[in-house]
């Protein structure tokens, strides 16, 4: 399923160097489109593409708090979907352009639905802190945006499944006493992957795989040998891109600190300053095109009361025979 | 699981013109709890398709989880047998999908008094469909709401299983909780009539005991009047389950919310009279309460009832509907609300958004 899939195709990139090209072209895109309009203290304010990355890097650590937290339980899948919409919406998109943090829970929002947790939007922003009804609005109005940046490619592939097939297979074709004891380890990995790139990087079983030999090692358990020849087959031109693969996840986890307060304070200060009103839900601009769009729907059923009792008002007159009175 | 669904392509927002001018309406075809469906023409390709209006309720939980799911699962199949998804665009606070449009439904094929369906052909129509259920079944989506209005017909006379709101993916032998509020009430298996959580994509090949049925017996099988009066029907026309016919129904969330007298079966031959020997069996092969006895819609094309006299009939052998043969059936449902499609009109007109 995975090699055919919308992910593989449209959301798996060459190397972090690509992703970073993507990201310095979504935060220029922005800046030569609104920079011009804003006015001059707020054009300093302008954040970099650094400092895009360090302010999701924040959010990315909030959004894991929310999914942890959240009552009731979240499923692993949702999380792990979550995450991947969240660093698909900011490879095209900039943080002055949608607010990371109103993209973060418009992601959860919509992972639990694609991925079949159901909660109400009431059970959802209960997990919220601050203005719930505000939080709900924010998330319903920024759906169908989201989707929109995600290509409607809403089918995320985690490496869960993977998993839970290596350890099947590791029970069957290894020599692995006890592989269960591999899970703890398993999920230290996993966990710490989703505040990574890996997901645009790696397949779900490359990710799965790194995670269990990783386990293993921590374990002080071997796996060489079901790596190299059960599931290579001995073919070492395979072995040497999976070792670098491998390699090459878990130490994208090292650094694993969020960005200091005071960084975040700042860069939020300035966000605030020089974000797209547009999108801003606090914004007077904002605020009137929601209620546009609300009144288009409530216009509608105005005019179409006042056709209706019109069109009565003629039959009315056709029947008593006189003319209405022009009122 | 690719499909060419993957390469459609993509509009994005625009603020001057929508994806909905590449169409011209021609009328309101249908209507449900999503919102309504429209017949219109492609401008530029002259193709007549179907747009299905969904409404976002946004007071209520923004984008409804049937259209994720509709979207989802369409994304993921290409069958003959299943209605494609040409396109999908959002549209205001709205969203819209594009399918080919499809002139009847095996519901109206099985309504016109002036169609006279041969047998052959009422097989070949089980053949589509059958060959529709096991492609989704081996892709892993069950698709929860098969019955003969979602049966769709289309100009080539070919059946195409549409209304993907309820479908969703199942994994195999995975015990996992799904909603019992799925289906049509007459076409509904027993196991969601007592609640259960944990049923499989055998529910679907219940319903397709319940379309072969309706299909030959020219009548439903199982016109249950509320969820209960459901429930009492299958019981008194299968007899009452029994731990070696059912194992485990006893346990089932709702069983013990409800009990009926103790029956026993209704004759077959009673339960369908119009219906000869070969397709009673093969009826029955389906219209069973153990879930895990009834056949798979991979061994039902293997059965003899498609090798056994009249054979299903081929292709192009199948009836053409008239062109807009629902509204020849069902009555202008949609008329009195003429209205709401010309404020459509203008509303597409002045569109902002």
């Amino acid at each position: 399923m995975f090699p055919k899939s919308s992910q593989r195709r449209n959301w798996m990139f060459k190397d972090e160097a690509e992703l970073q090209s993507l990201r310095v072209a979504a935060n220029k895109k922005f800046v030569d489109e609104f920079k011009s309009r804003l006015d001059p203290n707020a054009q300093q304010a302008m954040l970099s593409a650094e400092e895009e990355k360090t302010l999701l890097r924040f959010y990315e650590f909030q959004m894991r708090d929310l999914c942890k937290r959240f009552v009731p339980p979240m499923p692993k899948a949702v999380i792990g979907c979550a995450f991947n919409y969240f660093k698909r919406f900011y490879l095209n998109n900039s943080v002055m352009n949608y607010h990371p943090k109103e993209i973060l829970v418009t992601c959860v929002y919509l992972a639990c639905k694609v991925e079949e947790f159901n909660v109400s939007i009431g059970q959802f922003v209960a997990n919220i802190k601050g203005d719930r009804e505000k939080a709900a609005d924010i998330i319903i109005n920024n759906e169908l945006q989201l989707m929109q940046q995600l290509n409607y490619h809403l089918t995320i592939h985690n490496p869960f499944r993977p998993v839970e097939g290596f350890l099947i297979d590791i029970k069957v074709r290894s020599n692995l006493k006890n592989p269960e004891k591999l899970r703890a380890g398993i999920d230290e990995l996993l966990d710490k992957l989703y505040l990574t790139d890996a997901c645009l990087l790696y397949s779900p079983s490359q990710i799965a795989l790194a995670s269990i030999l990783h386990s293993a090692s921590k374990n002080q358990e071997n796996l060489d040998l079901y790596v190299t020849q059960t599931l290579l087959g001995g073919d070492p031109s395979r072995l040497t891109d999976l070792i670098e693969a491998v390699r090459k996840i878990r130490s994208s986890c090292k650094i694993n600190e969020p960005p200091s307060r005071e960084v975040i304070k700042n860069l939020e200060k300035r966000l605030e300053v020089c974000r797209n009103e547009e999108n801003n839900p606090d914004s007077q601009v904002y605020k009137e095109r929601m209620a546009e769009l609300v009144e288009d729907d409530e216009e509608r059923a105005a005019r179409r009361y006042a056709k209706v009792s019109r069109k009565q008002a003629q039959t009315e007159a056709q029947l008593l025979g006189v003319a209405p009175l022009d009122t | 699981m690719y499909s060419h669904n993957d390469d459609i392509r993509i509009h994005k927002l625009s603020k001057k013109r929508t994806k909905m001018d590449d169409y011209m309406m021609i009328k309101r075809i249908g209507e449900g709890a999503h919102g309504y469906v429209l017949h219109a023409k492609c401008n530029q390709t002259g193709k007549e398709v179907a747009l299905k209006k969904v409404l976002v309720k946004r007071k209520e939980k923004g984008l409804p989880n049937e259209i994720i799911r509709e979207i989802k699962t369409l994304q993921a199949v290409d069958c003959r047998y299943v209605m494609k998804l040409l396109d999908f665009f959002s549209k205001g606070s709205g969203f819209i999908l594009v399918f080919d449009y499809m002139p009847s439904g095996l519901w109206e094929m099985l309504n016109d008094e002036k169609i006279k369906l041969s047998d052959g052909q009422l097989k070949a129509y089980m053949q589509m469909l059958l060959q529709g259920v096991c492609y989704l079944h081996e892709n892993r989506i069950m698709h929860r709401d098969l019955k003969p209005a979602n049966l769709l017909i289309g100009q080539d006379g070919i059946l195409r299983i549409g209304d993907f709101g309820q479908a969703r993916p199942f994994l195999k032998d995975a015990i996992k909780c799904y909603t019992p509020q799925v289906s049509t009430r007459w076409y509904r298996a027993p196991e969601l009539l007592y609640g259960s959580r944990k049923y499989t994509e055998a529910l679907d090949l219940w319903a397709v005991g319940c379309i072969v049925a309706e299909a030959f017996n020219k009548m439903p099988l199982f016109p249950g009047e509320t969820d209960i009066d459901q429930l009492a029907l299958v019981i008194r026309s299968l007899g009452s389950p029994t731990e070696e016919n059912w194992p485990g129904h006893t346990k089932l969330p709702d069983f013990n919310k409800i009990s009926f007298k103790q029956s026993p079966p209704l004759s077959w031959e009673k339960l369908l009279p119009f219906v000869n020997k070969d397709t009673r069996e093969f009826i029955k092969a389906f219209v069973k309460y153990d879930a895990s006895k009834r056949l798979t819609a991979k061994q039902a094309l293997k059965h003899p009832f498609f090798n056994s006299e009249p054979l299903p009939a081929s292709e192009n052998e199948m009836p053409i509907p008239p062109y807009d043969h629902r509204t020849l059936v069902n009555g202008n449902m949609y008329e009195n609300h003429d209205e709401e499609l010309f404020e459509e009109l203008s509303r597409l007109i002045d569109e902002k958004f």
